[in-house]
């Protein structure tokens, strides 16, 4: 019983970490073209970052199980790339996840890159700063604030993610099954001492990240 | 070989900057204006931080029209400091790529011991200082300044108007100082180019723009005349310092003994009241003996008059009702009734007292 949870806990920490590292490498550039582009498509980019917030998982989820099948373009590309299928495996889980977790990354970051006072990017310019580098050595570390928050919310929310994980990774023991499905399992099984203690870890893991990440935030 | 401005820049808005300049490449040109003129327009398009197809900018025989702000050779200081919130002022001068003399940029602004300072605590005096250092940092051919004082204290200003003169002054390079000021920088400016409405309304050296105008400038400019005067004697007594005009003198307040020499004095046309003769029993101190050249009517229905001083141009700005009891006609030797405390004369090489 412990052990599963102690793989179930592995697996999840694992999703949720990488999950994270990908959205801190993508997300940046993408909320920074959506907060400074004056482009028409802009809006369409930006309610297709915001769509996970609004589907119920189990769309996204279905769609994504029709593209990562073997003969779909997904699923088909990432083998021919890899050797190895999409659906109901870890690297299914993690692609599914940064699509899903995207908006809670990407929407805190273009919040606070939209704020940027633009006499900074003046001064940037005017001393010889050359766009790209004015990005990666300002104004990252000027938003670092939100970095951190918007971390900190892609991977709790990657955490407690349910429904597609169900659709796209099923349940399958250190591969796809992660502490929500475990507790959906005990649950399903009426094993509730053990569903006890899976939640009990969800719920004071979840807290203690969140408190110290609101505690530093509030510090600085 | 100079610096040439030409073209016109209408962003969306209504505003509308168009001009046709060509600016000496040594020496400080002013670019004076009310806000809204487009003078910090000028500069960014000179910076490069604005851009637009319909202007040229360019820099002895080179066009910058293509080159994005980062690639261009300035040194410039923004009307905030716009100093890197998150970083020391160490910080923020080694931010700079290419930054060379960096003790000397410390020291030349007094910013020693404030290196490991956030800019949040330090004073806007401080900051804009940190932010000169930062511009003097860079390698460049041309040196733009927007407002440097404008956003400061008076306390802050008098210890930062100085330090820009000499800076000024000694960089060797071309500096271009907008401000709505022209106090500011009567001292210091070579040139002045006056900005209304997004049009060049004069363009020339400090003493003759006044005269050169085609037209009475705003009243809200009120550039009035700048006179060349020569120091002769400080009165410690009444903190008077005798100025001399040809063989007539001025005297201003406080002791201008150490100023360089010749010194400009901006006399605002609103500050001269005329007198068919020296009157007596007056608090006013200086009285000029000149001779009315012209009379122009202002937009606000007031009059110029155009005066001749020991071979300067000076003006006064009367009401109707005064032109026509004096009987003003060109030609006539009048009295030019001037405020010692209106003449400002400190600002740009020296501190003031306290």
């Amino acid at each position: 019983m412990a052990e599963d949870v102690l793989t179930s806990l592995t697996l999840t920490a694992a999703l949720a970490a990488a999950t994270t590292v990908a959205l801190l490498i993508l997300a940046p550039p993408l909320a920074w073209w959506l907060a400074h582009t004056n482009r028409r498509g802009a809006s369409l980019v930006e309610a297709l970052v915001a769509l996970p917030l609004v589907l119920p998982p189990t769309v996204l989820g279905f769609y994504l199980l029709l593209a990562m099948a073997e003969d779909a373009w997904l699923g088909a590309s990432w083998r021919s790339l890899t050797g190895q299928p999409l659906a109901f495996t870890f690297s299914g889980l993690v692609l599914a996840s940064i699509i899903y977790s995207l908006p809670f990354v990407a929407q805190p970051l273009t919040a606070s890159f939209r704020n940027t006072p633009a006499e900074l990017l003046d001064a940037a310019s005017v001393m010889g700063v050359a766009p790209a580098a004015r990005f990666l050595r300002f104004m990252l570390p000027l938003h670092w604030r939100a970095l951190v928050a918007a971390g900190v919310l892609g991977f709790a929310h990657t955490v407690g993610e349910f429904g597609i994980v169900l659709m796209i990774g099923g349940n399958i023991p250190g591969e796809t099954r992660v502490l929500s499905i475990l507790l959906f399992d005990q649950v399903e099984s009426l094993d509730y001492a053990s569903a006890h203690l899976t939640a009990a870890i969800l719920l004071v893991v979840s807290l203690t990240a969140l408190t110290l990440t609101y505690g530093t935030l509030r510090r600085q | 070989m100079s610096l040439t401005l030409k073209g016109r820049f209408a962003p969306p808005g209504g505003f509308e900057l168009e001009v046709d300049l060509e600016l000496p490449r040594s020496g400080v040109t002013s670019v004076i204006g009310v806000s809204g003129s487009g003078k910090s327009t000028l500069l960014r398009l000179i910076a490069g931080l604005n851009r637009s197809p319909g202007f040229q900018v360019m820099l002895n025989g080179r066009d910058w029209s293509a080159l994005p702000a980062h690639r261009r050779p300035i040194s410039m200081t923004l009307q905030q400091p716009a100093l890197f919130p998150h970083l020391t002022v160490a910080g923020n001068l080694r931010a700079v790529p290419g930054g060379s003399r960096f003790d000397e940029a410390v020291s030349r602004f007094g910013l020693e011991g404030l290196l490991e300072r956030k800019p949040a605590a330090l004073s806007g005096g401080q900051q804009q200082r940190a932010a000169l250092a930062r511009a003097y940092l860079k390698p460049a051919a041309l040196w733009l300044l927007d407002e440097p004082l404008s956003a400061l204290d008076a306390m802050a200003r008098a210890r930062l108007a100085p330090m820009l003169g000499e800076l000024c002054r000694t960089l060797g390079k071309p500096v271009i100082y907008v401000t709505h000021a022209l106090s500011e920088v009567v001292q210091i400016a070579d040139h002045l180019v006056i900005l209304e409405a997004g049009r060049v309304i004069g363009a020339g050296p400090p003493g003759s723009v006044a005269a050169e105008l085609d037209h009475p400038l705003s009243p809200m400019i009120d550039t009035g005349a700048i006179l060349t005067v020569e120091f002769d004697t400080y009165d410690e007594a009444h903190d008077l310092s005798t100025l001399r005009i040809g063989a007539q003198t001025l005297r201003v307040r406080g002791d201008l003994g150490q100023a360089p020499s010749p010194l400009r004095v901006q006399i605002p046309a609103r500050d001269v009241a005329l007198a068919l003769e020296r009157p007596l029993g007056t608090s006013i101190l200086n009285c000029l003996e000149v001779t009315l050249t012209s009379l122009a009517p202002t937009p606000d229905g007031a009059v110029f008059a155009e005066l001749d001083c020991a071979g300067q141009p000076l003006r006064a700005r009367i009401t109707r009702l005064s032109q026509e009891n004096l009987g003003l006609i060109p030609g006539m030797a009048l009295h030019a009734l001037v405020k010692s405390m209106a003449l400002d004369v400190r600002r740009g090489w020296a501190q003031p007292p306290g």
